[in-house]
């Protein structure tokens, strides 16, 4: 929370709808997340490929299918080392200010939350959640949340707003409320999920 | 790449290798059923734990000659995990990980935590058979020289 202040701070010196640290945390904490579970199976795929093609001689030659299965296999190999390879390189791109003591349970908590959030079979129920919550959002609170996403703490998104500091908070816990967030952060990458689309209600008078 | 092929079918290279058992901890079943297939073929024997508790376990029965450790777990982490283990014993420990999220400024990764607490090597997922193969041979050549006793 401190650290917040500080950043918000930071982000009103420089020029307004330059994305804000805690945001652009935030996106780098969800694409490493979902890097990360893309990790797991890509490990096996390539584990199986690896050994496809290493064994691939033993296909049967009779009729020359075993050539062309060979082929196949050499083939299919190196489509999965291109796939890790460009995980790698996204992974490299990831970067957040995480501190030695608090990186591990940082880690935990971003990968938790995907696979919550994110995992095929949950069929991404908080999103769901979060998109339907997008439609009973007052025009207010639309905006409260947008100050919120760019990294706005309660007194300068009042000021931004010229509205009382109480009267934001208020909003702001009505977003949390609606969205179901545990903490800022969540509500942050809860909406970087929601598909900025002109249908969206949410999106349609902020952009 | 040829590392597996070195050790695949019953060929002459294969008699100077010793057949190793290995306990993997890794919470996805999936992965843990592929490194044991390619560690098969290798002629290695496999031992799956899925969660950092029951590898723990597995490990107070002797006979293991490596651990390799997913550092993201359920429950306690793999990091704990491996400091717990090389408290305890000097088995080579093998850290794997796929998560890349990392410091710019300070430079904190997860691959130094886990060298740090006790692990032999790292490497990163995803990973080749080769790759694999070449970390356990690594580790396990590498507690041999340090001191031998590594039950």
């Amino acid at each position: 929370m401190t650290r917040r202040k500080t950043d918000d701070a930071q982000a009103d010196e420089y020029e307004i709808g330059h994305p804000s640290a805690e945001r652009a945390r935030a996106m780098n904490e969800v694409a490493a997340a979902i890097s990360h579970q893309l990790n797991g199976p890509l490990t096996a795929l390539l584990l199986y490929v690896g050994d496809l093609s290493q064994n691939s001689d033993r296909f049967p030659a009779a009729d020359g299918t075993g050539q062309s299965l060979k082929q196949v296999a050499d083939n299919a190999l190196r489509e999965a080392e291109r796939i890790c390879a460009l995980l790698l390189r996204i992974g490299d791109a990831l970067e957040a200010p995480l501190q030695e003591q608090t990186a591990m349970t940082h880690g935990r908590e971003v990968i938790a939350w995907w696979s919550r959030v994110g995992n095929a079979d949950g069929a991404g129920s908080e999103v769901q959640a979060a998109r339907a919550a997008c439609e009973p959002l007052t025009p207010r609170e639309r905006e409260v949340l947008q100050l919120i996403i760019e990294g706005c703490s309660n007194k300068e998104g009042a000021a931004r707003m010229q509205i009382s500091h109480r009267t934001f908070e208020c909003h702001r816990a009505e977003v949390m409320r609606k969205f179901a967030a545990k903490n800022a952060a969540d509500l942050i990458r809860l909406s970087l999920l929601i598909p900025k689309s002109p249908s969206s209600s949410l999106w349609r008078d902020t952009q | 790449m040829d590392a597996l092929a070195r050790q695949c079918p019953g060929k002459s290279l294969n008699f100077k290798k010793p057949i190793l058992r290995i306990l993997v901890i890794d919470d996805d079943e999936c992965v843990g059923a592929a490194i044991q297939a390619i560690l098969a073929r290798g002629r290695h024997e496999t031992t799956l734990a899925l969660r950092a508790c029951d590898g723990i376990k597995a490990l107070q029965s002797p006979g293991f000659d490596a651990a390799v450790v997913d550092l993201f777990l359920p429950g306690m982490s793999g990091l704990d995990t491996i400091a717990h283990i090389r408290q305890r014993s000097a088995i080579p420990i093998v850290a794997m990980s796929g998560f890349r999220l990392r410091n710019p400024s300070n430079a904190i990764d997860y691959v130094s935590m886990a060298m740090q607490r006790g692990a032999s090597t790292f490497i990163r997922k995803p990973f080749a058979s080769q790759q694999l193969l070449e970390a356990i041979d690594r580790s396990v050549n590498c507690a041999s020289s340090i001191g031998g006793s590594t039950q």
